[in-house]
């Protein structure tokens, strides 16, 4: 417990840490204004299948809706900003030359990389909170409370959720999303007791996702058979949590199945670790 | 050949007078229909929606519905409310006769009740590629079903149960089927877009209207948009 206490209180000493959560807020109050200036557009997509049918009244662009926008953009600055910090904490020990300093103290590697590993999940969760937080209480204040408008994973139509119903909803969709974004800390992670410097785990991190996350959208037949053997494909399973009804079945086999993948990294960084010779 | 000629020319003009008279006699129906209410100025009327539409899912909706003649109304509700803009609400001026081509196409005994049903087809290009077939209740002279028969594809099957309300026949309960193609989706996402396209909007709603007003003087203010839907 106290090594995981200070691995902590290294990871948060860094200036760098708090790049995430800077660029968080900054992302969230730019679209958030934008949106409050310039409502149309976004109103106009977010409703126009339904209104040569329907009159549609009350406050759709709610706080609610406007913070599940922007969490349809996890996948794209999230796991970014989650790779600068898991990235980082292996190898910045060897960079930083205290590596030695580190694995002479009685503690075991085994220890050390298993506190290192909890404090990357910990800030991946706090990075994934934070976000919910910046947009709700913004959102709610600049939108007002409302039904939500969701828009159900991989199908046609929309799904409206009444307003008792949302934050236990929005509670579990971000919870999920952490869960999802644990999976690029751990192969940050994974990457980062490969490495001596943090920008190859970092970049390598960013690559791997990226790169799966465009072979797993291509609409070809090929590039569609491999969705079930990409990790990306499983990140999205928050937005189940805003079906009608809940799909736990699929929540379940995605949270398995990522919650697999990190069993899998996790030992793969702890065995590599454990064997690791350290020259510097 | 004269004979031939004066026959075809007899056979055009019953024809033609038959067409007329059907066109007459629709015409006169829908005028009972309208007339019967040309002493309703306004209403107010608490509705509650119940979907049951694949495409959207939506807890039951309640709301307040204000109408004023001839053809202005609103929803008021706390909520995000979806309402079916066609054969939602009852608008005896919807159907005036000068504006739409008239023809009967039968009369219909539904459950001892005598009923026609009436095609019309709109005479300036307020609803582009549509029409509407009514039946009216020819006893009590109310609209009872409307059906609409676009000329693309799809439609609306609406069918209207009444009760008594100040003296006026009104609705108490609106069943409507629809199948209407949708506009393009495009789901609001910054990243990616969804490849669902040109789908159809389909499925059942129910709305029940209670707690009728009935010619209550409702102001025109009313009706102002204060706050567009946001």
């Amino acid at each position: 417990m106290s090594l995981f206490c200070f691995e902590m209180y290294k990871t948060f000493s860094r200036w760098r840490t708090y790049i995430s959560f800077g660029a968080i807020a900054l992302v969230v109050v730019l679209i958030e204004v934008v949106l409050k200036l310039r409502p149309e557009q976004i109103l106009y997509r977010a409703i126009r299948s339904f209104q040569p049918g329907f009159l549609i009244s009350g406050n759709i662009l709610n706080g609610w809706f406007v913070t599940s926008l922007i969490m349809n953009s996890l996948h794209v600055h999230i796991p970014f900003l989650i790779t600068l910090v898991a990235g980082d904490i292996v190898s910045s020990e060897a960079t930083s030359g205290t590596v030695r300093l580190l694995l002479i103290r009685p503690p075991s590697r085994a220890r050390v990389i298993t506190a290192k590993y909890l404090t990357a999940l910990l800030y991946s969760a706090g990075v994934v909170f934070f976000l919910g937080l910046v947009c709700v209480l913004l959102g709610l204040s600049l939108f007002g409370r409302g039904d939500l408008i969701a828009y159900p994973q991989g199908g046609f139509g929309i799904v409206i959720i009444p307003e008792n119903e949302v934050f236990v909803r929005m509670l579990l969709a971000f919870s999920a999303a952490v869960w999802s974004m644990t999976v690029v800390a751990s192969l940050a992670f994974l990457f980062s007791t490969l490495a001596e410097n943090s920008i190859g785990p970092i970049i390598g991190t960013m690559a791997v996702v990226i790169i799966f996350f465009v072979l797993g959208n291509f609409p070809f037949d090929f590039f569609q058979d491999l969705q079930p053997f990409l990790f990306t494909t499983y990140m999205n399973f928050w937005r189940r949590f805003f079906d009608d009804p809940i799909s736990w079945g699929e929540i379940t086999r995605s949270a398995v199945i990522l919650g697999l993948h990190n069993i899998g990294l996790f030992l793969a960084a702890l065995v590599v670790y454990r064997r690791k010779d350290i020259k510097s | 050949m004269k004979k031939t000629v004066i026959l075809i020319g007899l056979a055009f003009s019953l024809i033609g007078a038959g067409r007329v008279q059907a066109q007459e006699e629709g015409a006169g129906h829908l005028d009972e229909v309208i007339k019967r209410f040309s002493l309703l100025k306004d209403y107010a009327v608490d509705v509650k929606v119940h979907f049951d539409i694949e495409t959207l899912k939506a807890p039951d909706m309640e709301g307040r519905l204000y109408y004023k003649a001839p053809n202005k109304m609103k929803i008021e509700s706390k909520r995000v409310f979806f309402f079916p803009r066609e054969g939602g609400y009852f608008n005896p001026a919807a159907f005036k006769p000068e504006n739409f081509e008239v023809s009967l196409l039968e009369h219909l005994l539904d459950e001892g009740k005598k009923a026609v049903r009436l095609k019309l087809i709109p005479k300036e290009a307020r609803w582009p590629n549509q029409g509407f077939v009514l039946t009216i209740d020819t006893k009590r002279n109310l609209i009872i079903g409307i059906d609409t028969f676009p000329f693309g594809e799809g439609g609306m099957n609406a069918s209207i149960e009444y009760g008594r309300f100040d003296n006026f026949d009104l609705p108490t309960r609106i069943k409507l089927q629809l199948d209407i193609p949708s506009n393009e989706w495009n789901e609001p996402r910054f990243f990616g877009s969804s490849p669902h396209r040109t789908k159809r909007i389909s499925g059942r709603i129910e709305i029940l209207y209670s707690n009728y007003r009935v010619n209550i003087g409702i102001s025109d203010e009313i009706f102002l948009e204060r706050e567009p839907a946001r």
